[in-house]
């Protein structure tokens, strides 16, 4: 059921970000719900879930789209999986905690996208990728984050996201 | 424990080397899609297309509270009065900025379209690229309704990019802005040619590399297509220079171009689908700016300031 609903998180959160997101667009940049959701998780959960959402994700973002399939799937893995590595070393009630691992991890995500881009003959100037992309996608979504921390920090505990097991 | 992290080691290189694989087949430029890519994208065009519509009137939802703080201290009553007739309000502007835009596709499909012999369909924005670093958009049209792969997207106000991937319903436009775009383009007042490329999220600019040293560029000048190569057709308005500064090569200059058509705020654009003779031969002294020389009041002005419809006239009003 947990698996389930973190899928049909996702899907939703990709949906909302290939249409309704664009009309909130800040310098050319939109927040990533996707990553959001990814980052909660695999801090809640550990990094070896963290990573498999993440990979997960990453793939649908990918199809939605139709090219450079695993681009996604393969940063938002990384993603998933370094911030899975603090779930054991930090305090998860802090709101300012979960804005710093977002924008660490979009960053990271970020990072790594360009580095794969420039593997697929997708070169664009490392300035421009860090201040019109990176830096600006990093500070949305982690400005964005704490609006949906609590509830999914709480559904976690004791709501439809709560299992004793691992996925 | 050692040969456990070692298998998981050798998984994760396999993985990592399959997505990188099929990374590499589907980069973009791919010709073709598959059944199944073409069934879920045409399955998802109408649910993303009421998504659109709806994010449309949200907008102007989330806006209106600021419209009404100044109200604090009125009554109950007044604020409910005021919040209804906002709301009729909002909606009338809606339906008028609809009837607006719609008014000025007619007349470009009725006006300019026949003068430069473009046969031309309409169709509705219905989704985006959902990351920050592509400029992509996704069409409510598709094969059945007569498009095809590289076809020209435009507006009223000038050139948005061109199809690169199309189903039978949907269609996905690259747009100018997208870095791998590059578009074969002149500035209009003294014909230098140059190659216009999209910059990675940047809101709403473009570049114009390998222009000739010794050629006057400045600012505020013109940008139109060029018509070399064959996919854009010639004298498409593209934009307008903001500044110009030598290339790091110093064989060429470049300059940074605000593009007519603000490509984020999108809702509907037209396809060229077929050419034929241009009517009346080319009037170009009788089309509206920046597509002719008519409106020359707009010539100085900002692309940003024509489409606010700052001043009235042919282009906005």
């Amino acid at each position: 059921m947990r698996f389930y609903l973190l899928v049909a998180l996702i899907l939703a959160a990709l949906f909302f970000q290939v249409t309704l997101l664009n009309f909130i667009s800040l310098w050319g940049v939109k927040p990533e719900l996707v990553l959001i959701i990814v980052s909660f998780n695999a801090f809640l959960r550990g990094s070896r879930e963290g990573a498999l959402v993440g990979f997960l994700a990453g793939l649908f973002a990918d199809l939605a789209m139709g090219s450079y399939i695993g681009l996604n799937a393969l940063s938002l893995m990384a993603a998933g999986y370094l911030v899975g590595l603090t779930e054991s070393k930090l305090y998860k009630d802090s709101v300012l905690i979960i804005m710093v691992l977002v924008w660490l991890s979009s960053f990271a995500a970020q990072l790594l996208n360009y580095i794969l881009l420039t593997m697929v003959d997708v070169y664009i100037s490392p300035g421009v990728a860090l201040f019109n992309v990176i830096l600006p996608s990093a500070t949305y979504t982690a400005l964005v984050a704490p609006l949906f921390y609590g509830s999914f920090y709480r559904s976690n505990q004791k709501g439809w996201l709560y299992v004793d097991s691992k996925i | 424990m050692y040969r456990n992290n070692t298998k998981k080691v050798i998984l994760l290189g396999v993985l990592v080397i399959f997505m990188l694989t099929l990374m590499s087949y589907t980069k973009f430029g791919r010709v073709g899609v598959s059944p199944m890519e073409s069934a879920l994208k045409d399955l998802f065009a109408p649910v993303q297309g009421l998504a659109m519509n709806l994010g449309h009137r949200l907008r102007g939802l989330v806006s209106f509270p600021f419209t009404v703080v100044n109200a604090a201290d009125e009554n109950q009553l007044m604020k409910k009065k005021i919040a209804e007739l906002e709301g009729r309000l909002r909606q009338y502007e809606e339906v008028r900025a609809e009837n607006e835009r719609l008014k000025k596709s007619l007349e470009f499909k009725t006006g300019v379209a026949p003068v430069m012999g473009y046969e031309l369909t309409g169709a509705a924005v219905v989704g985006r690229d959902p990351g920050n670093w592509f400029g992509v958009i996704s069409i409510n049209k598709g094969t059945k309704d007569g498009l095809k792969l590289n076809q020209v997207v435009l507006n009223d106000l000038g050139l948005i990019g061109r199809i690169t991937s199309v189903t039978g319903n949907t269609a996905e436009v690259l747009l100018i802005t997208d870095p791998r775009s590059g578009v074969a383009a002149l500035i209009q007042q003294g014909r230098t040619p140059g190659m216009v490329e999209g910059v990675a999220s940047s809101p709403g600019r473009l570049k114009m590399v390998h222009i000739p040293i010794g050629a006057e560029v400045g600012r505020g000048q013109v940008v139109v297509t060029s018509g070399f190569g064959s996919l854009f057709p010639k004298g498409i308005p593209i934009g307008r220079i903001l500044t110009t500064e030598r290339e790091a090569s110093g064989l060429f200059n470049s300059a940074m171009i605000e593009p007519y058509v603000d490509v984020n705020r999108l809702e509907e654009v037209m396809v060229i689908i077929g050419s034929r003779a241009p009517k009346d031969g080319n009037k170009v002294a009788v089309l509206p700016f920046p597509w002719g020389e008519g409106n020359a009041d707009l010539r100085g002005r900002s692309p940003a300031s024509i489409r606010a419809g700052e001043q009235s006239g042919v282009v906005v009003r």
